[in-house]
């Protein structure tokens, strides 16, 4: 029992990292992402694929979430001079081919099988109590993010972001480099989703193509718009709402005897659509709303 | 190696004919409500759902099945717009954009709940292909290509010359304008959603029996819809039957250097090229939708 908690919180960490992500792109900066898993995909798969080769963690980490910004910033720069309708059917393009791209070139990916036994990071050391050990080191980079966001969040930066996102030309007319600026935060958001990815892989010790499908992507919206979009704490509380969501709806079938493997996983994917539209409608402000800042 | 750049050519022709009604149905949309709906893609799955009842288990011929699953599918995209877009219709378009990924999870794991996730196919004669100097077509496919001109001509005449065409043209140019003239803006989104979702479900039969019958199966051709509706200069329909046309055509003709599988990439890369080089679209653009 005590092992499955720790394997919840543990993926609500992870998803904590995404949320925080897209809360940066979406959230302050009001710029659609609609590739979210790419990016977590890409720092999976990069640290895992360097890993695999020897280096040692914090090399294939950096790497990973470096190569995310990378694709990040590529796509911010060929979509956000134009209307951001692109960027959210560029984003969703993207993710679409990057699983191709990880589904068919089988000599760098392992094709459909994936990437198995994965490093975990100094677990020579720490075998006994490994997964409890991992879930700490994962909250203290939690708690270092939640900091850096809210310092970011409060500062001269984070309100010309949110200027952006509420008036792109009155931020542009007082003299804000509105193109630059949104580059940045896109590429910021997409570091973290990386950074999610190299925790899930290396916590995994195991990822294939199958993973990253675009639910993931709704999933992260939920949790987000559920926790509240916008403000820091929401975006990790979405997470832990959006667990608790998916964990309760996997019992369905204990009392509903039809739903049984692709049903049950039909329905629990209906209800997350469903729950994301009327969130949508209905409270667009989430849980926790954003917090009005007084800049004196 | 001459003949069989014909047949990737003519299969090329086939599927811009299979994506062009989707194309033309994301524009006429975009031209209406402004927001890049991805809904369009289950419309598809749902139109060759649809089709597979009304043929498979009811046992209606083709064309039956055909009719009534461009009215049902109206009727869905009309459901669709007033349960989840017309509460938000003041709303950022791209939240709409958000909540109509939405819709798409939740109609296609629908399907997936009454149908599973196996591959099906409608009831058909299994006909002999035709053949001309090593170029093949089978006698379905061309028959999909006809029905699929005579749509993009019927659409074209009536955005041209009926009142609902000319009432959608002058909203997509000017919403205000056009509720100053005494448009009903309501009811001219009524009727294009349900003239959408029908085009875009008559072409979910069309891939179906192209292809196969699977929930995926219109997830997987929305990059394809989105690059022809991109190439003709995004909210035109006429220019999207000349984008779906281009991207038909590239995605055929690539599979003579590239494996099938990487097909979508090909969508893909030209949205990019586009937006990078000729953000308006390939073609000059005359009118609006």
């Amino acid at each position: 029992m005590i092992n499955y908690f720790i394997a919840i919180l543990t993926f609500v960490m992870i998803y904590a990292i995404l949320s925080l992500g897209l809360n940066v792109q979406w959230g302050f900066t009001g710029l659609v992402n609609l590739g979210h898993v790419g990016f977590f995909a890409v720092g999976a798969y990069t640290s895992a694929i360097l890993a695999k080769l020897g280096f040692p963690f914090i090399f294939t980490l950096a790497a990973a979430v470096l190569l995310a910004a990378l694709f990040g910033s590529l796509l911010a720069l060929t979509t956000l001079r134009l209307k951001e309708d692109f960027l959210a059917i560029v984003t969703l393009g993207f993710s679409e081919i990057l699983r191709l791209f990880l589904l068919n070139e089988t000599w760098l990916t392992g094709g459909a099988n994936g990437i198995i036994a994965i490093p975990r990071p100094i677990w020579q050391y720490i075998a006994k109590h490994y997964d409890l050990f991992y879930l700490l080191i994962l909250s203290v980079v939690l708690v270092l993010l939640f900091l850096f966001l809210e310092r970011l969040r409060l500062s001269p930066y984070g309100r010309m972001l949110r200027a952006i996102r509420d008036d792109e030309l009155v931020a542009a007319v007082a003299g804000k480099n509105v193109f630059r600026s949104k580059v940045q935060a896109f590429s910021l958001g997409a570091a973290l989703a990386g950074l999610a990815g190299v925790f899930y892989a290396h916590y995994l010790s195991y990822i294939a193509p199958d993973m990253f499908i675009p639910l993931v992507t709704i999933n992260v919206w939920v949790a987000l718009i559920a926790g509240g979009s916008g403000n820091n704490k929401g975006a990790i509380l979405g997470a832990f709402v959006l667990l608790s969501f998916l964990e309760s709806t996997r019992f369905l079938k204990d009392f509903i005897p039809i739903l049984s493997g692709f049903r049950l996983a039909a329905v629990r994917e209906i209800l997350v659509g469903l729950f994301l539209i009327l969130l949508m409608i209905y409270r667009q402000e989430g849980v926790l709303p954003e917090e009005k800042i007084q800049h004196g | 190696m001459g003949d069989q750049f014909l047949q990737y050519v003519l299969n090329g022709i086939l599927s811009g004919g299979i994506l062009a009604l989707p194309a033309i149905a994301f524009s006429l949309l975009y031209g209406i409500l402004r927001f890049p709906n991805f809904a369009i893609g289950t419309y598809i799955t749902a139109g060759g759902f649809i089709a597979y009842a009304a043929n498979v288990t009811l046992g209606l011929p083709i064309p039956l099945a055909f009719l009534l699953t461009m009215v049902l599918c109206g009727f869905l995209g009309v459901g669709v717009d007033q349960l989840a877009f017309r509460p938000m219709r003041e709303r950022r378009p791209l939240t709409l954009a958000i909540v109509s990924i939405g819709v798409s999870f939740i109609l296609e794991n629908m399907a997936r709940f009454i149908w599973g996730n196996d591959l099906r196919s409608y009831n058909l004669p299994v006909q002999r292909g035709m053949e001309w100097g090593g170029v093949r077509i089978g006698k379905e496919q061309l028959i999909i290509l006809l029905v699929s001109l005579i749509f993009m001509v019927w659409v074209q005449l009536l955005l041209k010359y009926s009142r609902l065409g000319k009432s959608m043209r002058a909203v997509a140019d000017n919403p205000m304008l056009a509720s100053v003239k005494g448009i009903d803006s309501e009811g001219i989104i009524f009727r294009t959603s349900y003239l959408g979702a029908a085009l875009t479900g008559a072409a979910g039969i069309m891939v179906g029996i192209d292809t196969a019958i699977d929930p995926l199966m219109g997830f997987k051709l929305i990059l394809s819809i989105f690059a022809a509706a991109i190439l003709g200069g995004i909210g035109s329909a006429t220019t999207a039957v000349g984008g779906a046309f281009f991207v038909g055509f590239a995605e055929e003709v690539s599979m003579i250097w590239l494996p099938a599988t990487y097909k979508s990439a090909i969508g893909f890369g030209m949205i990019v090229l586009v937006l990078l080089f000729r953000p308006a679209g390939l073609f000059r653009r005359t009118q609006v939708i």
